[in-house]
């Protein structure tokens, strides 16, 4: 069994695991750091969107949006109503949320500069002077290390006014999300920056209109900005050459679930689902696979037979699922789908943020009716219409968390059908069958 | 954060959608000029202006109806957020809603294609799954938009089977001492929230929590503080939010409804009063871009109380042996003439709550029947306003500091006001209609009394020497115009028939010229 380092560079964690990673002087030492930042500060802006543009470089937050041109979309010269000219914000999406992720929160601990440099120097590619990190409320420990990450790079002259003589100033703000999920969202992240409730704004405009403060912004995942350093220093087609053709570099993925080793782990885009999960150690020793989801809690979920599809972007979507944050869950065959679906329509029931009727109503409900289920009060109608309240909320929302609810309980339906249909015919999942029994046991709070 | 420049923590500013006055838009003919974009709708061609979204096309020419809406309010920002109003644009791949999409030129759109016709029956059963259904209690049944949409979109039989959402007090929670919430109705459409934020500016309610425990909230312990609460049951789609005033009077469906002015101030409101058997039980506003917009204050709503008021005086009284008897017009008219034949001085004082036409027949008819020189002013008395030229705004939105509806259609007349709001004349006429102030007088004024009066205002009169009351019709009871606070004259027709004995000014007048 390889190890991750063996099938591809470690662009994004060759030195986690080394002391002090997550200093300046580490990284200055080390990881060539800032040197990217020079030279980009040398460049003209429009060559660095373009160098980003040939790297392939896709979003890491979930939806995979190529990043060059995401920064290409900000307007050059924005002005008001007046004619005055409008600033230009820069804005981190540090608010990883989506269960089974967990590859920011790792990056921002252990090399916070690799995302600063790469904020600093997207903040340059897009002419804007001010960067807001918004990080979730809960990660403490994290929005202390990137300050103080903050705070060094400021002190060294790679932060502030004029920074390493160039003339170019940048700024940069730590904002403590509140914990809604919901808030991983652009839009409504950018509502919660500026203080309002974290509600999804209706598109258009985008953010490159109309985005935080009502100031064109670019909003970008902590992975994407780390993976720009590197594409500055090494240059764009050497970051491509990791990936295939319509996505460049390496990728992070969030093992988690029945595997030996639960981790993070660096891979190419080339690999298959099942190589990402053996890299992982496999799955855990005795067990076999019973389902696999591939990209974070929302994505739809795969059976263990359908688990040889590339992992990249394309490939996934083609298989019905997403490639999504990254977070591969495995479930082994202790698992009851139901009740692991149950746990995951509680969180987006209680997630909603209760604009759009289909899904303030419809993960409610669809919470709901696997729990009646899982009590042993379902019949075969209920599996008939989850299909049918899964079309109702799909596409039919502000945003894509409707998708998302709709993408485990709809392929669990589809692809475990007869363990459904084993509850209702037995009256429900016996409790010494139930995760829930197993972790009360074991004194964990569910 | 506190470094933050000053232009970068401006609210982007929302535009208020007050120009929902539509109405169709035609193009230029002149050959130079370019012609107005089109937009297809449901097989039809509209013209519309550049900005106009799918929803306020429809609304220009009054095809609106086959959109339904829960969250979209022409008086109030876009929201985008119930869903129902999706409809199907051609090579759009998703349903489009159409209160936020902007028409584009040449874009066809579909308002009842099969895909848009089962995602509203979608949105119908979502909303149906926590509703309590209670309609036969409901104030709001007949007249309810989740009642109307689901009888026209709704799923015949839900499937949902799971325990309804229930909250904390739901049904006894008052938000103000006017405004009930029973949070089990609420389709959580936030116009409320929007209404409280952007167009009284006072934001007074907000939702609580998330998803499907959502929940509306008074901002402050005080409640609702804006003078516009009865708005928020009005446009309340739902049962949600419900007028005390009006609550568990009437079912809706037994209301006759009649536009006539609100007479509560110089706005000039456009109103529609709500009655049954000629009893008032609520005024709503009535959209007007020109003059209240989709709004009334509640002032204005609760003013038909003292129309309705037992103690009104409805029939002719006359003074005998010290106290006031009901009597006929005619003996009454008789005793008047008597009185103001012995009179040295006679003064006429006419309410600005009285109409242009009524002003005029005080000014021209009534003085050549007494047959003397009298005197003739105009009287406000309200809110310390004497002519139009004190009164003012009071708020960002409709309050006016004059209380009466016509100061400036009494003043065209080219009366003077009353000298230091003093009347002091031997005999006097005080014509009013229960909205102008009562001027100073002296213990033993003999007054006449004309218009509406109750008896609690006459028994408070400082003057005990009442020789008579000509009983006379309010604002909804009769016809006329006012000149409101903006020089816009409004007309208005009787909304219910007086069931009293009081008798509009033309008929009295009529009375008094068959006397002599």
């Amino acid at each position: 069994m390889k190890t991750a380092a063996e099938y591809v560079e470690q662009v994004l964690t060759k030195h986690v695991n080394e002391p002090n990673c997550h200093t300046l002087d580490f990284y200055v030492k080390n990881e060539k750091g800032y040197e990217a930042l020079r030279k980009a500060l040398t460049m003209k802006p429009s060559d660095i969107v373009d160098e980003v543009k040939k790297s392939n470089l896709r979003g890491r937050g979930g939806a995979g949006f190529p990043t060059g041109m995401k920064w290409s979309f900000m307007p050059a010269k924005p002005v008001d109503a007046n004619g005055n000219s409008k600033p230009k914000y820069m804005v981190c999406n540090a608010d990883e949320g989506e269960p089974g992720t967990f590859k920011d929160r790792l990056l921002m601990t252990k090399t916070p500069h690799k995302m600063i440099e790469g904020m600093i120097i997207a903040c340059h590619a897009i002419e804007s002077n001010k960067g807001f990190i918004y990080i979730r409320g809960e990660f403490h420990k994290e929005i202390r290390i990137v300050q103080k990450a903050i705070d060094e790079a400021k002190a060294a002259g790679f932060l502030g006014k004029n920074i390493m003589g160039t003339g170019f100033d940048c700024e940069m703000i730590i904002y403590k999300g509140a914990g809604a999920y919901i808030c991983g969202e652009e839009t409504a992240l950018l509502n919660s920056l500026e203080g309002k409730r974290g509600e999804p704004r209706l598109k258009p405009p985008f953010p490159a209109q109309v985005g935080a403060y009502g100031m064109p912004s670019c909003v970008n995942n902590v992975e994407t900005f780390a993976a720009v350093p590197y594409i500055i220093n090494e240059g764009a087609e050497k970051y491509a050459s990791f990936g295939i053709e319509k996505a460049g570099g390496t990728r992070l993925y969030c093992v988690s679930g029945h595997v030996n080793k639960p981790g993070v782990y660096e891979l190419p885009m080339t690999m298959t689902l099942r190589e990402v999960i053996e890299v992982a150690g496999g799955v855990r020793t005795g067990h076999t696979i019973k389902a696999v989801i591939p990209g974070g809690a929302s994505c739809p979920m795969l059976r263990a037979d359908e688990i040889d599809v590339k992992m990249d972007y394309d490939s996934l979507a083609k298989a019905g699922t997403m490639s999504g944050s990254g977070g591969v869950i495995v479930l082994d065959e202790t698992v009851n789908i139901v009740e692991a679906v149950y746990v995951l329509l509680k969180f987006y029931e209680h997630e909603s943020c209760g604009q759009c009727t289909q899904c303030r109503e419809g993960s409610h409900w669809l919470a709901r009716m696997f729990k009646r289920i899982l009590d042993g009060g379902g019949n075969t109608d209920d599996l008939d219409y989850v299909a049918k309240i899964c079309g109702n909320m799909a596409g039919q929302t502000i945003c894509a968390f409707a998708d998302a609810v709709t993408g485990p309980a709809l392929s669990s339906v589809k692809k475990f059908r007869s363990e459904f249909e084993d509850l209702i015919r037995n009256g429900g999942l016996h409790p010494d069958k139930s995760m829930a029994s197993s972790h009360a046991k074991e004194g964990a709070h569910v | 954060m506190s470094n933050l420049h000053e232009h970068e923590i401006k609210k982007p500013k929302v535009d208020l959608n007050y120009s929902s006055d539509k109405k169709p838009v035609h193009s230029d003919p002149s050959p130079e000029a370019k012609p107005l974009p089109k937009v297809t709708i449901d097989g039809k061609a509209y013209e519309f202006k550049p900005g106009d979204t799918i929803m306020q096309v429809a609304e220009r020419y009054k095809i609106h109806e086959e959109i339904p809406r829960y969250c979209y309010h022409p008086g109030m920002p876009i929201a985008g957020t119930c869903r129902m109003c999706t409809v199907e644009v051609e090579k759009a791949p998703k349903l489009m809603t159409s209160c936020s999409t902007p028409a584009g030129d040449g874009m066809i759109v579909h308002t009842r294609s099969e895909k848009v016709l089962k995602s509203r029956t979608g949105v119908m059963e979502f909303l149906l799954t926590n509703h309590p259904l209670d309609c036969p209690v409901c104030d709001k049944a007949g007249e309810c938009e989740l009642q109307d949409y689901n009888f026209e979109y709704g799923p015949a039989l839900s499937n949902f089977k799971e325990e309804k959402r229930v909250y904390d007090d739901a049904t006894t929670k008052k938000l103000s001492n006017d405004v009930t919430l029973n949070m089990n109705r609420c389709v959580h459409c936030e116009r409320c929230v929007r209404f409280t934020d952007d167009v009284t500016k006072t934001n007074d309610l907000v939702m609580v929590n998330r998803g499907w425990h959502k929940e509306l909230e008074a901002t402050t312990e005080a409640g609702l503080t804006n003078e516009y609460q009865g708005c928020l049951t009005d446009f309340c789609p739902v049962g949600a939010l419900t007028w005390n005033d009006f609550r568990f009077k009437k079912r809706s469906w037994f209301l006759s409804k009649k536009p006539s002015l609100c007479d509560g101030c110089s706005k000039g409101c456009n109103i529609e009063v709500h009655s049954d058997a000629d009893i008032v039980y609520r005024y709503v506003p009535i959209h007007n871009e020109m003059v209240n917009g989709h709004w009334m204050c509640d002032s204005g709503r609760n003013s038909y109380h003292s129309y309705m008021n037992p103690l009104r005086v409805t029939s002719p009284l006359m003074k005998h042996n010290g106290e006031l008897h009901a009597t006929s017009i005619e003996t009454l008219l008789t005793e008047v003439k008597a009185q103001l034949k012995n009179a040295s001085t006679v003064q006429i004082v006419i309410g600005t709550d009285a109409t242009r036409e009524e002003a005029a027949l005080l000014k021209e008819k009534v003085p050549a029947l007494i047959g003397k020189n009298v005197a003739v002013s105009y009287f406000n008395g309200t809110n310390g306003v004497t002519t139009a030229a004190d009164d003012k705004k009071l708020d960002n939105l409709l309050k006016m500091k004059d209380l009466t509806p016509n100061t400036r259609g009494v003043e065209e007349q080219g009366l003077a006001a009353l000298a230091n709001g003093e009347i002091s004349a031997d005999v006097v006429i005080y014509f009013r209609s229960g909205r102008a102030g009562i001027p100073k007088m002296k213990a033993d004024q003999k007054i006449i009394l004309w218009g509406v009066w109750s008896l609690e205002e006459i028994k408070s009169l400082p003057s005990k020497n009442i020789l008579a009351v000509i009983a006379g019709h309010a604002t909804i009871e009769k016809a006329g115009s006012y000149k409101n606070a903006d020089g816009i004259v409004q007309k208005f027709h009787p909304a219910i028939v007086h069931r009293g004995g009081a008798l509009s000014a033309h008929q009295v007048v009529g009375v008094w010229q068959s006397l002599t």
